[in-house]
């Protein structure tokens, strides 16, 4: 069990040093370097060819591209990502505060869309194939089908155009107190966990079929234990474990509904932080975002398959693949 | 695919039965839209912001005064072919290395399933933001982002599918026959993973349409004034209070579209007894 611990870990740091050559390499691929990116066209047919070379030596791009690659992912490791190009302000200090709010959401988020996607996925995985089954199962196709843009929109709409009872656009500043955030921030979760209550409880209900299915459930009605003590004791539990597997999916998916809606109602998260990066072409902090979400991913993943290992009979004496 | 099978698909659910109408309509007005559309789609027709209903606009014109029909019924074109070329191009190459790393194994399979671990780490909208800064806004830019971004899902599901078919009889005997590892891989293998391969690019296909139009949302997709669902939602934001149409007929539609696929994706992965259902990377 150790040595399956220990590998897990081993492997998560490699995939972590692997997404850093990815997302570094992403913006260094193209001819030229970060500077064709940083200035436009006009600047470089005014500018002095030494100009330009002082510009190379401060960014530090005269040095090889390995050893660029090595001083940022030296710095990335412990949360320094390098300045922006404008202003010449830490990156980190640029998305702590957007950082905090997006995690803020997202966990406001998982903590309601959890117990509700294994309430729904365990009632029609109960009662599959079945009337209750069939309609919840196609309402979560529909809900997973339209856009998280769409849903947030329509609420807009509904809920600050029509019946104006919350504010359309968000008017907080980043740095605001999470209280204060909160408050403004019902239909954006209200939209974020419609999505992904319906792409939650559709992993949930095949987990919860594949445990009802199982041998161990059989002995027990075998054996005259009631059924919602079966349900509740020994299936579900069970049925958890396969959608944990899910975690990276799960995690992933939910960073990307957040970008999505912080930017649909202007709540001031790493999201929009992403957006407004990407228009002033500023690299680093784009590198930064992405490389955090992917080591918050990687992370979750490690903790889900731990958790997997340590839970499971089943896995706990197999060689983890 | 019999007919008996095709018949048995469409009757699975009348959800199956919905979702392959949807498709059809929105696939049909796509393919044929631009044979009956009276303005062009980029093109400066008539007055800002014309009331639905005015004589020659249908449904009068949007903020800079183009038709509102003429784009909407264009809307669906660029996300729709970008979506489907990217998940052709994800699982016809994904499934490829799937298959090659379940045949041929040992530490090739490793690092192929290491790099897919690697890319799935990264949100999808992560990475193409990286793309964007990297290599800038262009249709065959997104095509390919959108292609790469799908590719290592669509290679894991097929790789373990391809995983359970390299143990049976006929691959065997295919290698003592003396085949090469390539003959085996496709003549052999793939031929034998194609239902998969045909659900994963159904499942892909209607994911990649709802990221290509939340991209497009973002301003990270297809860029103005191509008209695109996604990006017209985004423009209409501003008029919602006057002309809560130009948001609510795109939304309509990418929906719409959306639902169908999902629903005929799943009558087609129950008909073939696979599972479309599970969460997708």
């Amino acid at each position: 069990m150790l040595t399956a611990i220990l590998r897990r870990i081993g492997l998560s740091l490699l995939i972590i040093f692997l997404v850093a050559v990815l997302v570094f390499s992403a913006t260094e691929v193209l001819p030229g370097d970060a500077l064709d990116v940083f200035l436009t066209a006009d600047d470089l047919m005014i500018m002095e060819p030494e100009q330009i070379e002082a510009l190379r030596r401060e960014f530090g791009l005269d040095k090889p591209a390995v050893a660029r690659f090595l001083q940022w992912f030296s710095g990335a490791v412990v949360g320094d990502f390098g300045v922006t190009f404008i202003d010449k302000t830490p990156v980190s200090e640029v998305i702590w505060d957007p950082l905090l709010n997006s995690f803020l959401l997202g966990l406001v988020i998982t903590l309601i869309a959890i117990p509700i996607a294994l309430a729904i996925g365990s009632t029609t995985g109960y009662f599959r194939g079945r009337k209750p089954d069939t309609i919840v199962s196609s309402l979560a196709i529909i809900g997973y089908s339209i856009p998280d843009f769409v849903i947030g929109t329509l609420l807009i709409m509904a809920f600050a155009v029509w019946i104006p009872l919350f504010p359309a656009l968000i008017f907080v500043f980043a740095d605001a107190p999470a209280l204060e955030l909160l408050k403004v921030s019902l239909l954006p979760t209200v939209t974020v966990i419609i999505g992904h209550v319906a792409h939650l409880s559709r992993l949930l209900r095949a987990g919860f079929i594949e445990a009802m299915n199982c041998e161990f459930v059989e002995r027990a009605r075998l054996s005259g234990i009631p059924e919602k003590r079966i349900v509740f004791r020994h299936a579900l539990p069970a049925s958890v474990i396969p959608s944990l597997n899910s975690m990276a999916l799960f995690i992933a998916g939910l960073l990307n509904g957040l970008i999505v809606i912080e930017k649909v109602f202007g709540y001031p998260g790493l999201g929009l932080q992403l957006i407004e990066a990407v228009d002033k072409r500023e690299v680093h902090v784009v590198q930064a975002i992405a490389f955090i979400g992917a080591v918050l991913v990687i992370c979750m993943n490690l903790l889900a398959d731990l958790s997997i290992i340590i839970l499971d009979p089943r896995v706990r004496s197999h060689k983890h693949e | 695919m019999s007919e008996k099978s095709m018949h048995a698909i469409l009757t699975h659910s009348p959800g199956t039965a919905i979702g392959v109408t949807l498709v059809a309509i929105h696939l049909i007005s796509a393919l044929f839209a631009p044979l009956f559309i009276p303005y062009g789609p980029t093109e400066l027709a008539g007055p800002s912001l014309l009331a639905p209903g005015s004589p020659g606009f249908p449904l009068g014109t949007d903020i800079i005064g183009r038709d509102y029909l003429t784009r909407l019924v264009m809307g669906g074109r660029t996300s729709i072919f970008v979506a489907m070329l990217g998940a052709l191009v994800a699982v016809i190459i994904g499934g490829f290395i799937g298959v090659s790393a379940a045949y041929i194994g040992g530490l090739f399979d490793d690092v192929i399933m290491r790099l897919v671990d690697t890319k799935l780490s990264i949100p999808g909208i992560l990475f193409v933001a990286l793309c964007v800064v990297g290599f800038g806004r262009s249709i065959p830019v997104l095509t390919v982002v959108i292609a790469i971004n799908y590719m290592p899902g669509a290679l894991r599901i097929i790789r373990s599918q391809a995983l359970t078919q390299v143990p049976l009889d006929y691959v065997k005997s295919s290698r003592l026959r003396g085949e090469s590892k390539l003959s085996v891989i496709v003549r052999e293998l793939c031929p034998n993973v194609l239902e998969v391969v045909v659900v994963e690019f159904a499942i892909r296909t209607s994911s990649a349409i709802l990221s290509v139009s939340a991209l497009s949302f973002l301003g990270l997709g297809i860029s103005p004034p191509t008209p695109d669902w996604g990006l017209m939602v985004y423009e209409g934001i501003r008029q919602i209070y006057f002309a809560p149409w130009l948001v609510l007929l795109p939304a309509f539609l990418i929906s719409t579209l959306v639902i169908g696929l999902n629903f005929a994706t799943d009558g087609l992965a129950n008909a073939l007894g696979l599972d479309a259902a599970r969460g997708l990377d």
